[in-house]
């Protein structure tokens, strides 16, 4: 079925890195776009989902979508940690890359309809849920609160800063940030992020709630939203895990029956509970 | 159906070297060992030979292989890439039962899912199959316990049975029919399907004295591999016994999880190549930054048999995951080959 929706399932595709933007320590923006214009006018994406895309020389890793699936730049965000993410914080603009994909099942956005959103994030945890959080405003008359919560473990920690001031200008947007650790010249909140939830003041009836980021944050966070009385299938999150292929095939991103790149990377956490591994 | 004499059957090899890359079982020289492989002449086949160490999985998805090739000239910002398919004709001649079974489940697992494997698919394309129904088990076999032999009954072009000093020749395909035709084959009559049912029962019942080192009543615990109503003290005890050093992936027909690494060249060329994995090493699910998610090796050893013996996992192979070859029993060195696996799962065995 999804093999012909324009997917670029085994050759990756040579794009250009056209923009490089520092966000924090060990995370950049990379704004890319396909050498191949047809490509590039038919490489469409549904929030959550994800890419695989080659550094080359270095290798291929799976990366979350951060762009909105409508007017939004294709860009990736993404923190040095391995191999391939190191080599890829050698490349300036100009330098091609390669993509795979879209792969994976993204947010069944249909079912938000009418509904609460509450993302909750943990540090560099908001870069899956930004392509979400941002069409849900653009669509902003489609859906109840739209609630962010944000936690980091210092200010200079926090994600997509510009995004959230523009996000903020927004009627009815809401915002919420927390770090672990003040610095000098922070004035906000400290505390971990599930505090926020009183602040908040958070609904829980017709209320989807996204959580994403380190376990230990992500557990309490579910405690927390699980005591108000949302449901297990009202909590969404989208798994990470070490993937070669992208298609359901190498079976590295196995996790419980499922394969994390083509039956996730969105699972309820009704589903999560059941899958027998670590987030 | 049709009929060759055996002193002549060598000659459907030799017709099918002329326009494949020929491929069969080997006594191997200096190992005396036997060996799936290529052949220069249909002569080094032998079809007597006992099943080949490692499964002819290694034709459709080789131990390592080059998937895509790239070069990037970092000054010049110019990228290329391209995949570099095997796109030879290949045939395999005398595939046990148990082989096919398994290259079988890897067809409907590389081309039936949601994605088709492009790679798998180019092996797969221009293939031609003979298979040789087993006459004698032998000592490691438990085919019967997982169905998928000692005759094959699909999967093939050609499918040989010795019976007598002939071999009966049935076609499984149009390009088999055809080619039995080229090949002027003599037709059989119909009492030769009771003479090769009566071959076929024969190879069964040697089973309880030949085939004596394994046996594996797999349908018995499927349903509690499915639904995990298996103790942790049983998982526990296969993962104390576990050497995590994956040669039963390796030799398995139907193990199919790999690796992609690219390989950098002297000539600045990149190779990007698919190599056989294991999910019972430790690294298998390790992500950058050092998170592992996966951590017991009962866990590992939990998914490989999942993998094998579950009814979520037979939904995409549409049949169990094991073929009964036996090889893993043979190579594993901690003893928890499958048909152990089964029994203590059987008896609850946790020490």
């Amino acid at each position: 079925m999804s093999n012909m929706d324009n997917k670029i399932v085994t050759l990756p595709e040579i794009a250009t890195i056209e923009e490089i933007k520092e966000e924090i320590q060990d995370v950049k923006t990379f704004y890319i776009k396909f050498d191949n214009p047809e490509v590039q006018k038919n490489f469409k994406w549904k929030s959550g989902q994800i890419v695989m895309l080659t550094i080359f020389g270095a290798g291929e890793a799976a990366f979350s979508l951060p762009g909105a699936p409508e007017n939004d730049r294709f860009h990736l965000s993404i923190k040095r940690v391995g191999k391939v993410t190191s080599a890829l914080f050698e490349l300036e603009p100009g330098d091609k890359v390669g993509i795979r994909g879209p792969f994976g099942n993204g947010f069944p956005f249909a079912e938000f309809k009418g509904k609460n959103l509450i993302y909750v994030a943990g540090g560099i945890g908001l870069i899956p849920l930004r392509s979400s959080i941002v069409h849900a405003l653009q669509h902003r008359e489609d859906f109840g609160r739209i609630i962010v919560l944000l936690g980091a473990r210092t200010p200079n920690d926090l994600m997509y800063q510009n995004n959230i001031e523009e996000w903020l200008k927004i009627p009815g947007f809401e915002c919420y940030v927390t770090v672990d650790q003040a610095t000098a010249d922070w004035k906000g909140e400290t505390g971990f992020v599930h505090t926020l939830l009183d602040k908040a003041n958070v609904p829980v009836d017709n209320t989807m709630a996204f959580v994403c980021g380190p376990p230990i944050m992500f557990n309490s966070v579910i405690g927390e939203l699980m005591k108000r009385g949302l449901r297990e299938d009202n909590i969404l999150s989208t798994l990470e895990r070490h993937m070669k292929c992208g298609i359901g095939k190498c079976q590295h991103c196995a996790i419980g029956r499922t394969l994390v790149c083509t039956d996730g990377p969105v699972y309820t956490y009704k589903q999560i509970k059941t899958l027998g591994e670590e987030i | 159906m049709y009929l060759i004499e055996k002193n002549n059957v060598m000659k459907l090899a030799e017709e099918l070297a002329k326009s494949y890359d020929l491929y069969g079982p080997v006594i191997d020289n200096e190992t005396k060992q036997v060996f799936f492989n290529k052949v220069e002449s249909a002569s080094e086949i032998s079809l007597t030979a006992e099943i080949p160490a490692l499964p002819p999985k290694t034709v459709v998805f080789p131990q390592i292989e080059r998937i895509t090739q790239y070069k990037y000239d970092k000054v010049g910002k110019k990228a290329e890439i391209a995949m570099t398919y095997d796109d030879r004709s290949k045939a395999i001649f005398g595939i046990r039962p148990c082989d096919l079974t398994g290259i079988i489940v890897l067809d409907r697992f590389f081309l039936g899912q949601e994605f088709v494997d492009d790679v798998y698919k180019e092996h797969r394309k221009r293939m031609f199959i003979v298979s040789n129904t087993c006459v004698v088990p032998f000592k490691q076999c438990f085919c019967v316990c997982t169905d998928s032999g000692p005759a094959a009954d699909e999967g093939y072009d050609l499918n040989l049975t010795e019976i007598g000093d002939m071999y009966l020749v049935e076609t499984g395909s149009e390009k088999g029919k055809a080619f039995a035709e080229k090949m002027g084959l003599k037709p059989a009559g119909d009492e030769y399907i009771a003479l090769k049912k009566k071959v076929i029962d024969k190879s069964i019942s040697l089973f309880e004295k030949v085939a004596t080192d394994n046996k594996a009543w797999i349908s018995r615990i499927m349903n509690r591999v499915t639904t995990g109503f298996i103790k942790d003290e049983v998982w526990k005890h296969i993962g104390n016994q576990c050497f995590e050093c994956g040669a039963c992936s390796f030799v398995c027909p139907t193990c199919s999880c790999f690796n992609i690494e690219d390989h950098n060249r002297f000539d600045g060329s990149t190779d990007r190549l698919r190599e056989w994995d294991s999910c019972s090493f430790e690294g298998y699910t390790k992500m950058a930054g050092d998170h592992n998610p996966r951590h017991p090796v009962e866990d590992r050893r939990n998914k490989r048999f999942f993998c094998k013996l579950s009814y979520s996992q037979s939904k995409k192979y549409l049949r169990p995951g094991c073929v009964g070859c036996g090889r893993c029993q043979w190579v594993c060195p901690g003893d928890i080959g499958l048909p152990n696996v089964v029994t203590y799962i059987r008896r609850e065995i946790t020490e």
